[in-house]
């Protein structure tokens, strides 16, 4: 496997697989090096070696990283309960039809997190190209299944239901991973940096638009400038991009371009001061009844389970708004302390990835938990009324199947890369 | 190389970890941070809000009762219709709801399927539907289950309650209505609201608008507490008896704009009865009469809206607290009381009308024209002489004057518990008031009082001189008919001495039996009483002829007074427009059915009881001979038609009053049960020439009014001539002395 990508003598991949293969061989065999996995076998880590080694323990995976996301799942998924039950039992007669569910989508995302966390990081590195074909694929799959109420986003595996953007924004983040990596040295000139990485958000960006799904579209763009950002692209380019947004943004504006996200944006911030029994009182609905929830818990909270809004006041608390109802039951104390929570794990998954062996494993660690700190960021302005409403959920907390199964499992390609970082070293 | 690359990547790692964290995570905390402590509050109580108001439970109104407890105002449970167009899934299960309520509702259609496009649990449709109504909705609800598989619980009904007024049109002015929300608009139901209304309860919305048990954590759940109900001073046979004779009198007398009558124990200030006529009916109270429609329809379009509100504030409108009017010769009596408390006249003081009386070079005159000539003060009452006044006025001066104005409570609103009350109109306390003004306030004219201080301040000379709060709410009852409190006599002070107010009380009712005020007469009653006739400024109905108000004031008995009333015609535009023509009749019409129902004893004079009228004896079925010797036993003329043993019928029928010598036609078969004759034409007659026209027809009379003079003549008869009436029938006939004036 990944022949075609050893076609050359000067090709880049070659180079890098060369190197991270004999630094793994280093790693594993070298006896001063403290070692957290299984016993190195010498034999065995050879042949691998041969085959592109696709199982790999390396030097352990990172506890610490490990109790932060199960610590988060673990709150999270009670918090999730405790919102969503009345929700649930007027809806389906079950209080807890959600928490069921999350605890199948927590079972599955486990097993993958476990097996993605064996699974040497490096062959993505092989795959890259077909991940974004893969992804690209996806998103035209989507367009061509017939949708559910004017938006097509889901794909559906036998009862089992996939969201694409949540696949494609991984994908991106290990071909971006790839790319700067492959690239490292030719970042500063404009085809290798600025205008691949636009190019391939701007296909995303278009597929997303026919979706349609802009929440998408603005994490990709996120992702995009932090990859290229990780991966040295000139601060200039930046600056460039800065302009270019601003204009475009200005011109969908003015063409009504953004249609249906222009519905949800019309109550961006008029939560509070429109009437009530307009048109604005129904859209502004969820993003009202969520403030409520929060200032209702101010700084101690009602306690947990006390929450007043989940009764039929605040739609869906168990999905993008269940902080909201944290804040309520938890207060301002409980709040902070879930963003500590959130805090730690991304400031331990960035020092992992930093002191990952190679080039893209700390792409790819850091591009992963960035994307976690930026839902994280863009739900709580979202649920405060700072940003508008466009369905962006929260890692760890909010129901839903693809998205937890898609985070674990890049928790694990974290994990898998903290097989290579030896932190106390740094 | 490599190096400096990890070098630029931990640079921008770093970069990229603060800027997650500082300004990010940095941005969501303190955004949380200030919803949760600075704008928690008012977020809470937004919360709050929504999480009750949604769900307020209707209390239900407290009832409004006559002081015999006969309900005027009561609320029933009715039923509010309430959509949950959250479980309406698709436009197909919106439409078929849609149209079955608009049917059952007799709503639009498409009006309801816009407001079944929300995603919420209450969407009211409407409002006090009935059992029937209901009964409908609920079929309804299961056939939506059953037949198209939406859930039941989109459609659900919630307790109401709906404002029945049982009297309609009586006392509608005191009583008052409520408003779409069950708020009281006016009367009693505006004044007493917050007692009414009670206390709503409040209902958490999931249980409510689901229906189903949901496993709550904590209890919101407030029963409504039912508002108080009230009991009225106002005795509602009392008011049907002052209504009817004022219409009476309005159709009378063409009053142009409505009457006021006012009943009032003197003792203890509560108001027996309070009238404003014409009404309205309290259970329709936004419609205005045809006629009124008629009229505005002729009006420009953009001027039929303001015409509109402004003819139903008239019509809403309390003229006994809410209208000012020039008192006229009712307030001397008042101006009386001062001379004779400050010892200024006696009986025997003189006073001369040469018919006019000048006061610093302006000459006012009298009613009558040629004057009154010499009086004494007694006369001067009875002839209610200006000239007269103006000179006791003069003796009185403007100070003491003024203090008594205040002490008959002229100058503050009396504090009547009804909305509305109007000021008083007079000149201030700071000298302001000419020697003019004093001539003319001495006989009632240039100010402006209400009829409730009038009718108060007569209180005070019938009781002994004193001021008593008047008030028409005795009790307050919780929602079990436990009472809460009672309203007690509350006497403000005492404004003559009880000596003056019985010699003015003796002059009034000498005034009464001879004097100007002879027309409220009541027989077998010592009545007492003042007319009075006050110009007004404006001409209200336009016809370029001077305003007047028609008003008589009285009280009885004279000594030892328990009722005071007061009767007001508001524009009289018929032939007469004395207060002794037009409203002292009504006076006397409405006393002689209320003190008899109020058991004040009868007092006779021997002449009276030659007049008095005798109870008719039931004859039927008995033997001819037996019945003529009983009915001719009891004093009646008996006249018998037909053949037959026994007596089928009678006319008048047993219990009927009719005079002394009256005729009682004895019928002993059915062909001459059905002769009838024709009612003569009685007004304008006196009493004996009455009695005789009446005998040639056939008919009995029953007199009532003014007969103790001998320029009584007869004004109105209760059937009208020309009407075809078995022969023995009672026709009421009154009488006034005509002429009089004040």
């Amino acid at each position: 496997m990944g022949k075609s990508f050893l076609n050359t003598k000067t090709n880049p991949d070659r180079a890098y697989l060369r190197a991270v293969s004999a630094e793994a061989d280093a790693g594993t065999s070298s006896g001063n090096r403290v070692i957290r996995g299984g016993a190195p076998n010498k034999k065995k880590s050879a042949k691998k070696k041969k085959k592109g080694k696709f199982w790999y323990t390396g030097l352990g995976i990172d506890m610490p990283f490990c109790l932060m996301v199960a610590a988060l799942l673990i709150v999270g998924t009670v918090m999730m309960f405790s919102a969503s039950y009345p929700t649930a039992y007027a809806e389906t007669g079950d209080s807890f039809y959600h928490l069921k569910k999350q605890l199948i989508y927590i079972g599955v995302g486990a097993v993958a997190m476990v097996l993605l966390s064996f699974v040497n990081y490096r062959i993505y590195y092989k795959w890259a190209k077909i991940i974004l074909a893969v992804s690209f694929l996806l998103l035209i799959v989507v367009l061509i299944l017939p949708g559910s109420g004017g938006v097509k986003r889901w794909i559906g595996f036998g009862g089992f239901t996939v969201q694409a953007s949540e696949v494609t924004k991984l994908c991106l983040i290990i071909f971006f991973a790839y790319w700067c990596t492959k690239y490292a040295d030719k970042m500063q000139y404009v085809k290798y940096s600025f205008l691949p990485g636009m190019a391939i958000f701007g296909a995303t960006a278009v597929l997303l638009l026919l979706e349609p799904h802009f929440s998408g579209i603005v994490i990709v763009f996120l992702l995009t400038l932090i990859m290229l950002f990780l991966g040295g692209m000139p601060k200039k380019y930046f600056v460039v991009i800065g302009a270019v947004v601003g204009g475009v943004f200005i011109i969908a504006l003015s063409t009504g371009l953004l249609g249906y996200a222009m519905e949800r944006m019309d109550g961006w911030g008029q939560a509070l001061s429109c009437e009530m029994g307009s048109d604005m009182w129904q859209t502004t609905w969820q993003t009202r009844n969520s403030l409520y929830a929060i200032g209702s818990g101010g700084i101690w909270g009602l306690g947990l389970g006390q929450s007043r809004q989940k009764y039929l006041y605040l739609p869906e608390p168990q999905n993008d708004f269940v902080f909201a109802i944290i804040c309520e039951e938890l207060g301002l104390i409980g709040a902070l302390v879930i963003l500590a929570l959130f805090g730690i794990l991304i400031w331990r998954g960035i020092k992992i990835s930093r002191n990952a062996k190679d080039s893209f494993g700390r792409l790819l660690g850091c591009g992963i938990v960035a994307q976690v700190g930026l839902q994280v960021v863009l739900n709580i302005l979202v649920i405060t009324d700072w940003l508008p409403n466009t369905g962006i959920s929260l890692p760890f907390f909010s129901a839903g199947g693809s998205s937890l199964i898609m985070l674990m499992a890049e928790m694990g390609i974290v994990l898998s890369v903290s097989r290579t970082s030896n932190l106390e070293k740094v | 190389m490599a190096k400096g690359k990890t070098q630029s990547f931990k640079s921008r790692s770093a970069i990229l970890l603060a800027l997650i964290l500082v300004l990010g995570f940095g941005a969501a905390a303190l955004r949380i941070g200030w919803l949760q402590t600075f704008q928690a509050e008012e977020l809470r109580k937004k919360a709050v809000a929504q999480q009750l108001t949604d769900t307020t439970l209707s209390a239900k109104r407290g009832s409004i009762y006559d002081r015999n407890m006969e309900p005027l105002a009561e609320s029933a449970t009715v039923w509010r219709v309430v959509l949950a167009p959250v479980y309406l899934k698709t436009d197909e299960d919106r439409r078929i709801v849609a149209k079955g309520l608009a049917e059952i509702l007799d709503m639009d259609e498409e009006k309801i399927f816009e407001k079944s496009q929300q995603d919420s649990y209450y969407v009211e449709l409407k409002r006090q539907i009935e059992t029937d109504v209901r009964d409908k909705i609920l079929a309804f609800c299961e056939t939506l289950q059953e037949e198209h598989g939406i859930n039941g619980n989109a459609v659900y009904l919630l307790d109401d309650y709906k404002r029945y007024y049982h009297k309609n049109e009586l006392a509608s002015a005191v009583i008052g209505f409520t408003g779409s929300d069950d708020q009281g608009l006016s009367g009693i139901e505006y004044q007493y609201d917050d007692l009414l209304t009670g206390t709503p309860g409040r209902l958490v919305t999931a249980t409510n608008s689901v229906g189903t048990e949901m496993p709550f954590k904590y209890s919101q759940n407030i029963d409504a507490v039912d508002g108080s109900s009230l009991v009225l001073t106002i005795d509602s046979h009392i008011q049907a008896i002052v209504e009817k004779y004022l219409k009476e009198g309005i159709e009378e007398n063409k009053v142009y704009n409505r009457a006021v009558g006012i009943v009032m124990d003197v003792n203890n200030g509560e108001v027996l009865a309070m009238a404003s006529v014409g009404g309205f009916d309290l259970n329709d109270p936004f419609t205005l009469p045809e006629e009124i429609m008629a009229e505005i329809a002729k009006l420009p379009e953009k001027e039929r809206g303001q015409a509109e509100s402004n003819e139903l504030s008239k019509m809403w409108r309390n003229k006994a607290v809410s209208d000012t009017y020039y008192p006229g010769s009712v307030f001397k009596m008042f101006t009386a009381a001062m001379a004779v408390e400050e010892g200024l006249v006696t009986d025997n003081s003189s006073f001369y009308c040469p018919g006019y009386y000048v006061v610093d070079g302006v000459s006012m005159g009298c009613h009558l024209t040629s004057g009154h000539g010499t009086q004494n003060f007694r006369e001067s009452i009875k002839n209610s002489c200006n000239p007269a006044f103006m000179q006791i006025g003069e003796l009185v001066g403007k100070e003491k004057f003024y203090k008594y104005y205040q002490a008959f409570g002229f100058s503050e609103k009396t504090g009547i518990d009804l909305p509305g009350e109007a000021d008083d109109i007079f000149f201030s306390e700071d000298g302001s008031m000419l020697n003019v003004n004093l001539a003319t306030a001495s006989f009632g004219q240039n100010f402006a009082i209400t009829p409730i201080q009038m009718a108060t301040a007569v209180c005070a000379i019938a009781n002994g001189g004193y001021i008593v709060q008047p008030h028409v709410v005795s009790q307050v009852l919780d929602s079990d008919g436990n009472i809460v409190s009672t309203v007690s006599t509350d006497v403000k002070r005492q404004a003559v001495s009880s000596e003056t107010a019985a010699h003015i009380a003796n002059i009034l009712e000498e005034n009464a039996v001879s004097g100007s005020g002879k027309n409220g007469y009541v027989a077998g009653y010592r009545v007492a009483g003042k007319t009075g006739t006050s110009e007004k400024k404006v001409d209200l109905n336009d016809d370029g002829i001077q305003d007047y108000i028609a008003s008589f004031c009285g009280f009885a008995p004279a000594e030892d007074a328990e009722v005071v009333c007061l009767v007001f015609f508001d524009t009289p535009t018929g032939a007469a427009y004395y207060g002794s023509q037009v409203a002292a009749p009504v006076f006397a019409k409405i006393m002689s059915e209320v003190l008899p129902y109020l058991e004040v004893p009868t007092q006779y004079t021997d002449e009276e009881i030659e007049n008095l009228d005798v109870t008719v004896g039931s004859y039927v079925g008995m033997n001819v001979d037996e019945a003529i010797s009983a009915a001719e036993g009891e004093g009646f003329t008996v006249t018998v038609k037909g053949e037959g043993e026994k007596v089928l019928a009678q006319v008048p029928r047993a219990s009927m009053n009719i005079p002394k010598g009256g005729n009682v036609v004895l019928y002993l078969d059915e062909a001459s049960a059905k002769e009838q004759v024709e009612v003569p034409d009685l007004k304008g007659y006196n009493v004996s020439s009455v009695n005789y026209l009446a005998s040639i027809a056939g008919i009995n009379v029953s007199i009532t009014g003014a007969v103790n003079s001998a320029l009584s003549m007869s004004s109105s008869q209760s059937i009208a001539p020309g009407t075809m009436v078995s022969p023995g029938t009672v026709v009421t006939v009154n009488f006034t002395t005509g002429g009089v004036n004040d």
